[in-house]
């Protein structure tokens, strides 16, 4: 077999492109841009965060513990990177999210407005008052969690902050249904492909089970963010 | 201990209280002849087309009286008579409506006044309008970022809302998009409602 001389830089070139193609599509759900950046290098203050909220809590409640309908999730108790990104991504268009669009606009929140109200939310309580689903399918639920979830998600629900992995316990049932829907068919739009295909193949009962399951994760074993 | 400093600083405080004493006055004068004949010189309208103001934070008030010299807040009436109006009395009229003690409004439809109460209170997570008492608070009794609407008449607030919904006031980015959100039956009834409160 005959290789012409450049064959391997070529094909070495193609290599390291493909690869950085796909390193691209697992990094671009969290890539690093201006306002994010900015945003995340700022300091919190959670005493201006909680006067700064007040326009947020006609949709998220006092408390910030979202409606058991799952129209709005709850915020309370949330790592605060993990609220920096999904606001500066619904603002600059990376997460579609219509209704609350207006309200995260740059004329009405400053980037300093963001990081202080991240900083008061990840302090915030988290009663165990949340809406859980009808319990019964939780052994799959259970099956599905600990396979596929808690990787990332961690065992008790807590999330990571260095990775932006959100906390899931306390959130409400109905708020879990939805988002995991919308991230399986690819519709929430920042998700971490990581995500996506993990739950690729769950049918709705397979996310129902989950979403209820992980509505019913323990609130008091996750340790409240210092 | 005083020092010529201290010495200083009260001259020129005094010098200040001085200068304003004057400017008071006229603001009064300028109630009376200029603001009494809508507002009322208790700052409690009987003509339910103008607000009552007695009650409304100052910071807020002025805001509004610059909004509407800036011709950002659009009233032909309000904005000719504004113009009139030195910007450097703003203040003490903000503060001078702020001060009075506000009238009690009066609910006409207690049904339409629920339907009001359930918006104001909850929203509509449907259409994405936020609970009116996020900002509002639930005694609608404002502050300095908003205004009071508890006790106002009903077609003030009404034409507000519906102000808000055409784009014809754009004070506050919010508003634009919680007044375009609401239904026309949706102002009637939160107007209703915030008359009572």
């Amino acid at each position: 077999m005959t290789r012409h001389w450049l064959g391997l830089p070529i094909a070495t070139l193609a290599c390291s492109l493909a690869i950085a193609g796909a390193d691209a599509s697992r990094t671009d759900w969290n890539a690093a841009y201006p306002e994010k950046t900015a945003v995340l290098g700022l300091h919190g203050d959670a005493g201006r965060g909680a006067e700064a909220f007040v326009i947020c809590q006609g949709c998220h409640r006092v408390g910030a513990l979202g409606r058991a309908d799952g129209s709005y999730p709850r915020l309370a108790g949330q790592h605060a990177s993990v609220l920096i990104k999904q606001l500066t991504d619904v603002r600059t268009g990376r997460r579609s999210n219509p209704k609350m669009l207006p309200f995260a606009d740059h004329q009405v929140i400053s980037i300093q407005e963001i990081a202080d109200i991240a900083a008061y939310l990840q302090a915030l309580p988290v009663p165990a008052t949340q809406g859980q689903g009808a319990g019964n399918d939780l052994a799959r639920g259970a099956r599905l969690y600990r396979a596929d979830c808690a990787v990332c998600h961690g065992a008790h629900g807590e999330g990571d902050a260095d990775k932006f992995y959100p906390r899931v316990s306390g959130q409400h049932f109905k708020y879990l249904l939805r988002e995991n829907q919308l991230i399986r068919d690819n519709k929430r739009r920042n998700a971490n492909p990581e995500m996506i295909g993990a739950i690729k193949n769950y049918t709705d009962a397979d996310i129902a089970a989950v979403a209820d399951f992980m509505s019913r994760l323990p609130v008091e074993m996750v340790k409240q963010v210092p | 201990m005083t020092g010529p400093r201290d010495l200083l600083g009260v001259l020129a405080c005094a010098a200040l209280l001085l200068q304003a004493s004057p400017s008071a006055a006229d603001a009064q004068e300028t109630v009376k002849t200029v603001c009494a004949a809508c507002h009322g010189a208790d700052g409690n309208s009987t003509d339910p087309r103008y607000p009552k103001l007695a009650g409304m934070d100052q910071e807020y008030l002025m805001r509004q009286l610059k909004a509407f010299a800036s011709g950002k807040r659009r009233e032909e009436t309000m904005s000719a008579i504004v113009a009139g109006i030195d910007p450097n009395d703003f203040s003490k009229l903000a503060g001078y409506y702020g001060k009075l003690k506000p009238a009690p409004g009066k609910v006409n439809d207690s049904r339409l006044a629920a339907k009001g109460k359930a918006l104001y209170e909850d929203g509509n997570t449907d259409s994405g309008v936020p609970a009116c008492t996020g900002c509002h608070q639930s005694d609608g009794q404002g502050n300095a970022r908003f205004p009071r609407l508890a006790g106002q008449h009903q077609a003030y607030t009404l034409k507000q809302l519906n102000d808000y919904k055409s784009g014809r006031r754009a004070t506050d980015p919010l508003m634009t998009t919680v007044g375009k959100r609401l239904t026309a039956d949706e102002i009637k009834a939160v107007a209703e409602y915030v008359a009572g409160l």
